[in-house]
């Protein structure tokens, strides 16, 4: 038989159930909006997987233009460097050619100022021979083709200078191209958690070819000033005096 | 006889203007596109020079630079460091390895060929 005690803790239950079942009551109505919102967000978060595999998908494609860009400008500056080459090389000879003219310019000169010895100054010949030796004179002439062989010279030179910009380019686009692999490689892997083999294939299906033999500097940059090689040859100097100082200091000790 | 010089750069277009630039001037230019390929050619030929980048694949340049500075045989042959890394770090460790002289890039063609010239004429 059931004691009064019994009887009391079976109403304490009793009321516990039925706070339990009015708490239901109260959660029911959040769940059910929570349930709604979830119907309207997943498609959203589909929406968003899907962008985000896309632009994965297309990270590999943008990459490899990258790579294709270098390589193309590569060939291209060693082209010029080739002809910038070439030019020089035709410099030099049309140089040597110059010299050959200047030095039979010089023995001209040499026989003019001999026949003018043996003439008499008021003499028809001496007038005649000193008329036909101004015409023959192109020293302004001769001046002229040096400056300008000169100033192509230093042209190319400059040329060269500036074909450097490639080289910087190219270090700074493997260093995109590098940054690109690494968020590529995230995204891919986030995205693989997902359970939709549509999103998967398209990430799996491309890679980025990056190229090992590539090391680069992230943070070169074409600076042609001279301010940039003078703070190396301080920071150098500095060292050089460092160290021969410790020499000297090691040889007295 | 032409004095020989070992450029170790991994851009083509960085060799082709040190060839061009010194060349020029009457050397013979020899070219390898890494530190490894660097070692490699030294046997090869006598190289009165040697002008390397420090950010190379397989070797970089600090290690080439170690590794000539540890054989007799190239002990005391002049290297020009010649790089895009322009830190105080890169600068001072490159010519705690054994360096001679560093330059930055972009190079001033007649930078380099003074500092060739100061160590080979």
């Amino acid at each position: 038989m059931q004691t009064p005690t019994n009887m009391s803790q079976i109403f304490d239950k009793l009321n516990d159930l039925k706070d339990i079942f009015r708490f239901g009551e109260r959660i029911v109505p959040i769940i059910q909006s929570l349930i709604s919102f979830m119907r309207d967000v997943v498609p959203l978060l589909e929406s968003i997987n899907t962008s985000i595999a896309d632009s994965t998908s297309q990270m590999p494609k943008a990459a490899n233009q990258i790579n294709n860009v270098t390589s193309a400008t590569e060939l291209a500056t060693t082209e010029i460097l080739d002809l910038v080459d070439d030019i020089s090389n035709e410099l030099v000879v049309v140089d040597g050619i110059f010299q050959k003219i200047l030095e039979k310019r010089s023995k001209k000169d040499e026989l003019y100022k001999k026949l003018f010895e043996t003439l008499n100054k008021d003499s028809e010949e001496y007038k005649l021979i000193n008329e036909i030796y101004q015409l023959d004179d192109h020293n302004g002439i001769f001046d002229d083709i040096k400056s300008k062989m000169q100033k192509i010279n230093d042209d190319t030179y400059k040329i060269t200078l500036s074909l450097q910009v490639q080289d910087i380019t190219a270090q700074q686009l493997a260093a995109v191209t590098h940054l690109i692999e690494q968020v590529h490689g995230k995204l891919a892997s986030l995205v693989n958690d997902i359970e939709h083999a549509e999103i998967k294939d398209k990430i799996t299906d491309k890679h980025i070819v990056i190229d090992e033999h590539v090391s680069f500097d992230p943070n070169a940059r074409y600076d042609k000033s001279e301010e940039r090689q003078q703070t190396v040859d301080n920071i150098v100097d500095d060292q050089k005096r460092k160290a021969s100082q410790e020499e000297i200091d090691k040889l007295f000790s | 006889m032409k004095k020989v010089i070992l450029i170790a750069d991994d851009s083509p277009t960085i060799r082709k203007f040190v060839s061009f630039s010194l060349t020029m001037q009457g050397f013979e230019v020899i070219s390898a596109c890494d530190g490894m390929e660097a070692i490699e050619l030294l046997p090869s030929k006598k190289v009165d020079l040697i002008i390397t980048d420090l950010n190379m694949p397989n070797l970089d340049g600090f290690e080439l630079i170690k590794s000539i500075r540890e054989n007799l045989a190239y002990g005391d042959v002049p290297i020009i460091i010649l790089s895009s890394l322009a830190g105080s770090e890169e600068i001072e460790r490159g010519m705690s390895c054994g360096a001679n002289s560093y330059l930055v890039k972009p190079f001033d063609p007649k930078r380099i060929q003074y500092e060739v010239a100061k160590y080979l004429n």
